[in-house]
């Protein structure tokens, strides 16, 4: 018994040294990895927000579905999410811009391969601005006929989106 | 010095012993990757023995498995968050198998084997020569592969992937080029070819010394 006790200890103590050491690294490196992961979105998200200043939110979605959050200008919100529409191998990457109140403010597709003049009519700008910008509950999103898949995808990443927002708040 | 070059030849850990194979195949598709993934294998190798060596007095033997594991996966992990850190490139080209270094079974293997009975200077010459022994292998059947495949060898410099640092190829064979050497069964190829010659080799000079 004792020196099942005195064995426990000693792994105790190796663990223990261990996350100490782990935990003083990180402190370090953590800082560089974020700042190496928000330069390679800027080109990204200047697009939403010329000359804007961002930040990473820490924000871990259990769906996979929101890839990252980043703060804009210290009041709005970025969200990158993905999901599969018509196109099974190329899933649809969006951006989608939530300013303070809650609402979409725009949505712009890093990458989509849904099909020609089909699902891509859900990323005109006509569209976005009709079926997306302006809302700001899952429920006043609708579907753009015809496009049924690529709209769904498209509904799955708002729903995330607005998840993870009312999370973050 | 023995020891160290044991690590080359006689007992290369990936070619005579068999060791750490699965990410030698992996990442031996071109010679950037091999090189980042052997000096990450060498420095982790180096730090495990000296430190198992150093506590391998006060290691209780019924854990020192667990205490090993434990020893090599905090090296790993630190190792795993430098390069995250510095060199995104070689970050994202090892992918998975950076933190697969732990169960790699080279480390785990020099420590029950070496570490444990030995001093913290031989250890870590130890640690060196195999280290090392394991980065010659996967350079030289990444070099193999990405000059049967490519018709070129190249380096880049992992700090800026866009800055070449050398190149070396046959550009007329670029039409002859077999890209079946850049998937998996030209990694087993290759392999399997090199660990022949090296069988040659050790058979034979046994048989001098008889």
């Amino acid at each position: 018994m004792k020196k099942t006790i005195r064995l426990a200890a000693f792994l105790g103590v190796v663990a223990a040294i261990s996350g100490l050491l782990l935990g003083f690294v990180n402190s370090i490196t953590e800082p560089i990895i974020e700042a190496k992961a928000l330069e390679e979105e800027k080109a990204n998200l200047q697009i939403m927000y010329p000359n804007g200043e961002f930040e990473i939110v820490d924000y871990n979605d259990a769906d996979g579905v929101v890839i990252s959050v980043f703060k804009a200008n210290g009041t709005d919100y970025v969200f990158k999410a993905t999901a599969t529409g018509y196109n099974s191998s190329t899933p649809i990457i969006a951006l989608v811009g939530i300013d303070s109140k809650g609402t979409i403010t725009n949505v712009i597709a890093l990458q989509q391969q849904e099909t020609n003049g089909i699902g891509t009519k859900v990323f005109d700008k006509e569209n976005i601005n009709s079926l997306y910008v302006g809302k700001a509950t899952i429920d006043d999103i609708d579907m753009l006929s015809g496009a049924t898949f690529t709209s769904s995808a498209m509904k799955t990443i708002m729903t995330n989106v607005f998840e993870a927002l009312s999370e973050i708040k | 010095m023995k020891n160290f070059k044991n690590g080359f030849i006689k007992e290369n850990p990936v070619f005579c012993l068999y060791l750490g194979m699965c990410s030698t195949l992996a990442l031996s598709t071109n010679l950037n990757n091999a090189l980042g993934m052997g000096i990450c294998v060498t420095v982790v190798l180096v730090l495990s023995n000296a430190i198992i060596s150093l506590i391998r007095n006060i290691t209780p033997d019924e854990i020192r498995i667990p205490v090993y594991i434990v020893v090599i996966a905090t090296l790993v992990s630190v190792v795993e968050l430098l390069v995250h850190a510095f060199i995104p490139s070689l970050f994202d080209a090892l992918g998975a198998f950076l933190s697969l270094i732990v169960v790699n079974c080279i480390i785990l293997g020099r420590a029950e084997a070496f570490a444990k009975k030995n001093p913290v200077l031989p250890s870590i010459i130890d640690g060196l020569g195999m280290g090392l022994g394991y980065t010659f292998a996967i350079v030289l059947i990444s070099m193999i592969r990405e000059f049967l495949s490519t018709a070129w060898v190249s380096l880049y410099n992992p700090f800026n992937m866009s800055q070449l640092i050398i190149r070396v190829g046959i550009p007329q064979l670029s039409k002859y080029t077999i890209s079946l050497f850049s998937s998996s069964v030209g990694a087993f190829l290759t392999f399997a070819c090199i660990a022949a010659l090296f069988a040659f080799i050790n058979n034979k000079s046994k048989e001098g010394k008889k």
